[in-house]
């Protein structure tokens, strides 16, 4: 009786418990004054089905779209705000400042932050983890004259998002990529 | 003068017998003229066979236009699928040029370190 109790309270509680518990999705702004202002806006939005569809239509065959295959295997959505000015300072940093706070939230950690007064870019590399497995990514870039925000959700495979870079013409990320979970992760 | 006429309009008007294959003539075209209206009447469709090609005629139409709607559907995913494709390419893209980003002020860090600060 006792046990039954408990199981009708967990269930109860249940939905509670999953609002609760920290998303990996975060919740982007549409920008809609800053992509009026910039010269080239990106605005991607993939959810798992979108990725599903894609997937069907990458060719095993070539290697980008192999690697990108392997890549979306157990994502569940990709999200990319990105715009680029003609004239520094067009945008402010309270702009990203929303996106920013949501990291402040349990379960993300911040993997990798670069400030470079000589290029002035700084770059915000985050991750969630669930089970010792990346759930979520959160990038933030921020140039003079453009901010990128990319949330990638999901089971996020490090090792491919890292032999990634040099499929599309990028060099690659010397940086070893720590594993998860990270021995020295900075909040 | 008169008299001249009347016998002249007799002599027009004087019954003549008809040539002797007149009446088979006559005969062999009104035969003719029953077998052609039997043929017309046999080719007439009954309303059993309208009724048929009025079935089929449907059904072939709606099998064209369900034949175009899945065609059409299809050339809709294919657009959406590659449409997908592309985003995810470019979003992979701009992940990784942003990751390559991070990479050369964390290198430049090591040439420089004034210039820049990391954290990893």
């Amino acid at each position: 009786m006792r046990n039954f109790s408990l199981g009708i309270f967990l269930a109860l509680m249940a939905p509670t418990l999953a609002w609760a518990a920290p998303s990996p999705r975060l919740v982007l702004p549409e920008f809609t004054a800053l992509a009026q202002q910039a010269t080239e806006s990106v605005t991607i939005t993939l959810d798992a089905a979108l990725l599903a569809m894609a997937g069907r239509f990458l060719n095993g065959d070539d290697a980008q779209d192999a690697a990108t295959k392997e890549i979306l295997k157990g994502l569940q959505g990709i999200y990319v705000r990105s715009y680029t000015f003609d004239k520094d300072s067009a945008y402010q940093q309270s702009d990203i400042d929303a996106v920013r706070n949501q990291l402040s939230a349990p379960g993300w950690n911040r993997l990798v932050r670069t400030r470079s007064r000589k290029s002035q870019a700084n770059v915000d590399i985050y991750i969630m983890v669930a089970n010792n497995q990346a759930i979520g990514l959160a990038l933030i870039a921020s140039e003079p004259r453009q901010f990128t925000i990319v949330n990638i959700v999901g089971a996020i495979d490090l090792d491919k998002l890292h032999k990634l870079e040099g499929q599309f013409g990028v060099p690659k990320f010397d940086v070893d990529v720590p594993k998860v979970p990270m021995p020295s992760i900075k909040k | 003068m008169s008299e001249d006429l009347e016998s002249r309009l007799h002599a027009a008007l004087t019954p003549v017998a008809p040539r002797s294959e007149f009446t088979q003539n006559l005969i062999a075209r009104v035969n003719a003229d029953k077998r052609t209206e039997a043929n017309t009447r046999g080719r007439r469709r009954s309303p059993k066979a309208t009724a048929w090609w009025l079935i089929a005629g449907m059904a072939a139409s709606l099998l064209t236009a369900v034949g175009v709607q899945h065609h059409l559907q299809l050339r809709r995913q294919t657009e959406s699928g590659l449409e997908a494709r592309r985003e995810v390419i470019e979003a992979l893209h701009i992940t990784s040029e942003k990751l390559n980003l991070a990479y050369e002020v964390i290198k430049s860090q090591s040439s420089s370190p004034a210039d820049d600060r990391s954290g990893v």
